[in-house]
């Protein structure tokens, strides 16, 4: 056995509980090698299944990276794809960090992009000084309030977070069915997709990239807004005594507890600011993209979140570079489709080997460090 | 309003219709988290079921090898998850939303390589309705039940069969006992891991065919995504249920109700208001958070779901 060798550095007081799979799963630890070593064998995984429909691997990712960033135009679209990701992103990993499984980041989104498409078009004579400001208060503001919600339920009534955010996930999709084919926000004109009537002109996010510079580009003002919420972020986390608390009790509810940390008072905080971030992006696709709200759009930005926050292992540079990689996937996948004639769900399906390396990776963790822990007696004399 | 968009026989038959898929994730759904693992990728385990026994129907021109290949389908999304889980430990969330990913993915990648735009082929052969002769007689249990689809009663079987096994039979017990104190079973010679490894398996079985049911029984095509989230439905049924197959039943019932509502109350008014139908939708949603808050009624978990299990000795 190797471990016969290694010097006894772990004394009787390391004899700490063994930290949960679900924890590992969310914290693990090293360097940037392991996410890209999942990355990497996910994309290996992809190539055999590409090679196995019978299409050429090498073919379907350079198509893909051509998509993603073979002109000025498309480095700024992937950008755009990525904004929302970053924001669903830091929604999930927040909750992460405090021992919280946020599913319902996609939901959060939702109701965000509601309220703010709502004050938009409700308030749309007001001048941009004014409605932006209300506008992105409104996403924020409806997002931290169905984040709020679950945590909420969970911290008085102790039910499972993931149960209440896949129910509110789907509840919010009925009630903008609801809203925007046949209710308060429906927009009498709309043809084809339902949409709500369209924001004030002072509530849309500018386009911050000169036509000079990329011909028709359409990013906008939101990559600031999604740069701020990371800088916030960070601060918020390892900057002050509330961050300290909230990954205090994420590392561990009942010795929080013993040091006078109220577990519950912040599961309520930590969804709320959780489902503020994920407002906050829903409200940038309004703004900054669409002008209105569509009935069905931003279906899966919630679940590649998830994959997002444990690939950037819930640190605010490692979400943005896993966003990026995501945007880039989904961007470019429309090209690899129409060049390659290869379907862009190639890009979920590389996703999700993504994250069963993610969780076998943990695993492995686990095994490893459970075995170091229990030294023989005779082991722990050496 | 009439009181036939709420009781007519075509209501009944609708709610009937849309309650078995949701229902039989249910039951996956029981059979699963009552041996203590918790299964979010039913809705992966469906959509492979839907898609594959659609393929295999275009492919053999045979219905009951289409089902085969959809539960065989279904059965390998939950061998995956089982692994995960119950094997490796690893995080049951996780490891369920990969599979939905997946799942989607993989349809959706396999649809479009398959069938292009132009979607499935239109002349598949379908799971058969049953003609109760019987009935047509009858005024309105003949329009509500006597014409439905064979997969309907194989799912009111396969309800009273897992009720009568959960909770009659020593098997169905030792089952409930690994979800409950997995340590107690192991001590009294049961075999934990192998109870959820077929537990699981079950669970995708289940799912699976209330998938076929959509693609084969329903729709006679595949369409992407078409599961549209009715595992994570039947995951609603099995809570409000209770975690026992007559209640994911009623539950899923009442589900059902509620849709095929949402489709007879289309266009109704009370006074000069339009009924808010979409809201309908939101049912079984928020019944749920409700029933596991405890506002309505007291639903709890077999104490042991979710957790992954270490055996004595083992590390």
């Amino acid at each position: 056995m190797t471990q016969l060798q290694q010097p006894a550095t772990t004394g009787p007081g390391s004899e700490s509980p063994a930290p949960s799979v679900r924890q590992l799963t969310f914290q693990w630890a090293g360097g940037p090698a392991i996410p890209l070593l999942s990355v990497a064998i996910a994309l290996v995984l992809g190539a055999i299944f590409v090679l196995l429909s019978g299409k050429d691997p090498i073919a379907a990712y350079s198509a893909l990276i051509q998509g993603a960033f073979g002109t000025p135009y498309d480095i700024t679209e992937t950008i755009v794809s990525a904004i929302p990701l970053v924001l669903t992103g830091l929604s999930v990993a927040i909750a992460f960090r405090t021992g919280l499984f946020n599913i319902g980041a996609q939901g959060q989104l939702l109701v965000g992009a509601v309220c703010a498409g709502w004050a938009g078009s409700q308030f749309a004579g007001l001048p941009g000084v004014l409605l932006m400001p209300i506008v992105i208060l409104f996403g924020i503001g409806g997002g931290a309030f169905y984040g709020g919600i679950v945590g909420l339920l969970k911290a008085v009534r102790g039910v499972n977070e993931v149960i209440t955010t896949i129910m509110l996930n789907y509840t919010i999709v009925a009630v903008m069915h609801w809203l925007l084919q046949a209710g308060p926000m429906t927009a009498q004109n709309a043809l084809g997709t339902p949409a709500s009537t369209p924001i004030g002109a002072g509530a849309r996010l500018p386009v911050i990239v000169p036509n000079e510079l990329v011909l028709f580009s359409r990013l906008h003002a939101g990559v600031l807004l999604a740069a701020a919420a990371v800088v916030l972020f960070w601060f918020l986390l390892w900057r002050t005594p509330l961050g300290y608390q909230l990954r205090a009790v994420g590392l561990g509810s009942r010795a929080a507890a013993q040091a006078g940390i109220d577990p519950a008072r912040h599961m309520v905080l930590v969804m709320a600011i959780a489902g503020g971030f994920a407002g906050l992006g829903g409200m940038i696709e309004v703004s900054g993209l669409f002008g209105r709200v569509y009935d069905g759009f931003a279906s899966s930005y919630g679940f590649d979140a998830i994959a997002v926050a444990l690939l950037g292992k819930n640190s605010p540079v490692g979400v943005v570079l896993a966003a990026l990689l995501f945007g880039a996937f989904v961007h470019g996948g429309a090209y690899m489709q129409s060049h390659a004639a290869i379907s862009s769900n190639l890009v979920a399906i590389i996703q999700s080997f993504v994250l069963f390396v993610i969780a076998a990776e943990a695993l492995v963790r686990s095994l490893t460090r459970r075995r170091r822990r229990t030294p023989k007696p005779v082991e722990a004399i050496a | 309003m009439t009181a036939e968009m709420f009781l007519g026989a075509a209501v009944l038959a609708a709610m009937l219709r849309l309650a078995a898929p949701i229902a039989l994730a249910a039951l996956g759904g029981v059979v699963t988290e009552r041996s203590g693992v918790t299964n979010i990728a039913l809705e992966a385990s469906m959509l492979v079921g839907a898609f594959f026994g659609i393929v295999a129907a275009d492919r053999t021109r045979n219905i009951w090898i289409a089902i085969g290949v959809a539960v065989l389908a279904g059965l390998l999304v939950a061998l995956l998850h089982a692994y995960a889980s119950i094997t490796l430990r690893s995080d049951q969330i996780v490891s369920g939303m990969a599979l939905n990913i997946l799942a989607l993915g993989l349809t959706t990648y396999l649809d479009y390589q398959l069938y292009g735009t132009t979607g499935t082929p239109p002349d598949l052969p379908g799971l058969p309705d049953v003609h109760l002769g019987f009935l047509s007689g009858l005024p309105y249990l003949g329009e509500a039940i006597g014409g439905q689809n064979s997969m309907v009663w194989v799912m009111a079987l396969l309800v009273v069969v897992l009720q009568l096994f959960l909770f009659r039979t020593v098997p169905g017990l030792r089952l409930r006992a690994v979800g409950e104190h997995p340590r107690a079973a192991e001590t009294v010679g049961i075999d934990v891991r192998r109870i959820r490894y077929v537990a699981v398996l079950a669970s995708g079985a289940l799912a699976a065919l209330g998938g076929a049911y959509l693609s084969l029984g329903v729709a006679h095509s595949f369409t992407d995504g078409m599961t549209g989230g009715r595992g994570f439905i039947g995951l609603a049924a099995m809570i409000f249920g209770r975690w026992t197959p007559v209640g994911a039943l009623a539950a899923s019932l009442i589900f059902g109700y509620g849709n095929a509502l949402s489709t007879s109350l289309q266009g109704a008014t009370i006074g000069d208001v339009r009924v808010p139908v979409q809201l309908l939708g939101t049912l079984p949603y928020i019944l749920t958070i409700l029933a596991v808050a405890g506002f309505v009624g007291r639903s709890r978990p077999p104490a042991a779901d979710g957790q992954p299990y270490e055996i004595e000795g083992h590390a």
